[in-house]
């Protein structure tokens, strides 16, 4: 499946998620203690250069991941002219220098390398769910999507082939009904195979 | 005593309906073959025997152990199942052949280690890391069997394997197949497909139909089938 | 056990899928995507427990960088950005549906209709403004005004999380594990 790791191989690809993870903890909190616009700025300017390390066509990538915050800025920017607030542009800058941040550990770290970080931090649950089936579990769910959304497809194939309509919600019926049918069939190829502990 | 497959008076009762009734076999041949139509109850037995369903009455031993010994039944049974798309579990190839050996107990490196050889083996080295969502219906369905086969169990249940592959394929697999050292238990709606079988079993309805040497109960079925398909073409799909 | 891993994998991969199908024009032209379904739909079809076990599976491979969020968003961004209330909100919700749908002893329709509606919308819109107010810097009413416009789609969506539920009842009532 498509992660959103860029494929553009930059330096950071080559650190380890867990410092990676940390620092961008630390720099998320330190973000929101900074209230200045000055130190902001600076914070901004510093991802910024981050992200320009990574080359052009990497810097266009993480810009449209920013895409959706487009609303939020409109609406906070409109809101604060209309008052006449300065205080808009700390929000807005703040805003957009966490995401992005946060969005360049994404786009440099390997999918399979945040999920082991991630498992490390679950295993003080081990008592509730094992790491084996964590791990299993979200194997099946990446097994499970593509499969899935070709189904959707199909449903919705098959429905035009035989109505002149869209078929709208109608497939949210057979597409749940399909999902508990391959939940069993799941189970029964796990216990086929050892089952589960 | 502790080597084949038995069956004591097994019924299994699915939904409030009598699928299989009161079967009593003892299963030690090396080729099997399971032979009756559609909703006859070709599946519902065989996952009678992997212990995927549980018998409404009655008592199976596989080698001497119930199905329901997961640790035990594991070196001794694996199954294919009917529809790949049932039986695969993971994104790629390569996860999806090293589950099985971690299951009994492999090692990570281990297993894809084996699965890496096994790959290599069949020509397909190049499989490790594909999707299993992107492989053609006959492909999923070989990588089903080599999944399979990679835990070598002692009896292998097949059901329907050449559903659905080309005529080059399928006669690769039978190929394949023959020259397995394990027990096959091939389900299959096409006589052909089980005419070297030591012993055939037709199911129909839930019961034993017959049971015997594929040249004594092949012809029959046929002609049965012959004369079922004249009489009410139409009712085949009824139930 | 395996069931229960199974169940919770497969609608896990369910929410993704419904914020990757295609917008849909529910009645009149407003586009929504089905993802907030989803989530109702864990709670109501498979209970409490299973249901928030499997948002936070889908959550847990979207933050670790699958664009699984509608609109093919993902990645730990998510947690920085105004919407973060709606994660959070995301598992409660469902846990919500999920307890309602098992202990309310209407019709499984209106059990499942009320409990989607409670934890889906009510819950969730509550959490997911608390988020955006703190993240945008916004008094409480002022962010509300921001999630009013989707309480329509939101709405609609609770109905028919009811009635799939209500129809997987009548289908495959062995199959309900909200109601097992
Ligand atoms: N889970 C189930 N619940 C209720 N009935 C079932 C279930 N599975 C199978 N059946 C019924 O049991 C009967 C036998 O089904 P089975 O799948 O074993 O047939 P089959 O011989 O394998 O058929 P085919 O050749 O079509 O694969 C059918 O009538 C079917 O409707
Ligand atoms: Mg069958």
């Amino acid at each position: 499946m498509l992660t959103l790791t860029s494929p553009i191989d930059t330096w950071a690809h080559r650190l380890p998620a867990g410092p990676k993870l940390a620092s961008l903890c630390g720099f998320t909190m330190l973000l929101f203690a900074l209230n200045a616009p000055a130190s902001l700025t600076l914070a901004a300017v510093f991802t910024t250069a981050l992200i320009a390390s990574g080359g052009h066509s990497f810097a266009g990538q993480s810009a449209l991941m920013l895409r959706p915050l487009l609303p939020f800025v409109l609406i906070v920017a409109l809101w604060h002219l209309i008052l006449r607030d300065p205080s808009g542009i700390t929000i807005i800058l703040r805003m957009i220098t966490a995401v992005a941040a946060a969005n360049f550990v994404t786009m440099t770290t390997r999918l399979s390398d945040m999920i082991s970080v991630l498992q490390r931090f679950a295993r003080p649950l081990a008592r509730l769910i094992s790491p084996r089936s964590l791990a299993l579990a979200i194997a099946l769910t990446i097994r499970f999507v593509p499969t899935m959304l070709a189904r959707a497809q199909s449903l919705g194939e098959s429905w035009r082939a035989r109505s002149p309509s869209r078929p709208r919600w109608r497939i949210f019926l057979p597409l749940t009904l399909a999902a508990l049918d391959d939940a069993d069939h799941v189970a029964e190829a796990l216990r086929a195979r050892g089952g589960t502990d | 005593m502790s080597n084949g497959i038995t069956l004591d008076k097994t019924s299994v009762t699915l939904a409030g309906r009598v699928i299989l009734s009161d079967l009593s076999l003892r299963l030690t041949e090396a080729r099997i073959g399971i032979i009756g139509r559609n909703g006859s109850g070709k599946t519902t037995l065989l996952r009678l025997i992997a212990g995927l369903i549980p018998a409404t009455s009655g008592r199976i031993t596989i080698d001497g152990f119930a199905p329901t010994d997961r640790k035990a039944i594991l070196p001794r049974l694996g199954i294919l199942f009917q529809n790949p798309d049932h039986q695969i579990l993971f994104p790629t190839v390569g996860e999806e052949l090293a589950f099985g050996l971690r299951q009994m107990g492999q090692s990570q490196t281990q297993a894809e280690a084996a699965a890496r050889d096994l790959l290599a083996a069949e020509g397909r080295r190049h499989w490790f890391d594909a999707n299993t969502h992107s492989l053609s219906q006959g492909q999923r369905h070989y990588l089903c069997l080599l999944s399979v086969l990679l835990m070598a169990p002692r009896t292998i249940l097949l059901d329907e394997p050449f559903a659905g592959l080309d005529l080059p394929t399928q006669a690769r697999l039978a190929r394949r197949l023959s020259a397995l050292p394990q027990r096959l238990i091939t389900i299959s709606h096409d006589p052909a497909a089980v005419a070297q079988c030591d012993r055939i079993l037709w199911l129909e309805s839930g019961r034993i139909q017959a049971d015997g040497p594929a040249a004594e109960i092949l012809p029959a079925f046929t002609t049965a089938m012959a004369q079922i398909g004249e009489r009410d073409a139409d009712t085949d799909l009824a139930d | 056990m395996e069931k229960n891993l199974a169940h919770i994998a497969l609608f896990a991969a369910l929410i993704a899928v419904l914020g990757l199908v295609p917008k849909i024009d529910l009645a009149s032209g407003v586009p929504i995507t089905a993802q907030s379904l989803g989530i109702m739909l864990c709670g109501t079809v498979l209970g409490a427990k299973r249901g928030a076990l499997a948002v936070l599976l889908f959550l847990t491979l979207t933050l670790a960088g699958l664009p699984l969020l509608s609109g093919g968003r993902g990645g730990l961004g998510l947690l920085a950005s105004p919407t973060v209330g709606y994660i959070i909100g995301f598992p409660m919700a469902a846990f919500t549906a999920g307890l309602i749908t098992t202990h309310l002893k209407t019709g499984i329709g209106y059990a499942a209709t009320i409990g989607a509606a409670l934890g889906g919308i009510l819950l969730l819109n509550a959490v997911g403004v608390l988020g955006m107010s703190v993240m945008l810097d916004k008094s409480l009413p002022e962010a509300a005004l921001l999630a009013a416009p989707f309480l329509v789609g939101d709405s609609i969506k609770a109905v028919l999380a009811g009635a799939i539920t209500q129809a997987i009842a009548k289908m495959r009532p062995e199959a309900l594990l909200s109601r097992a």
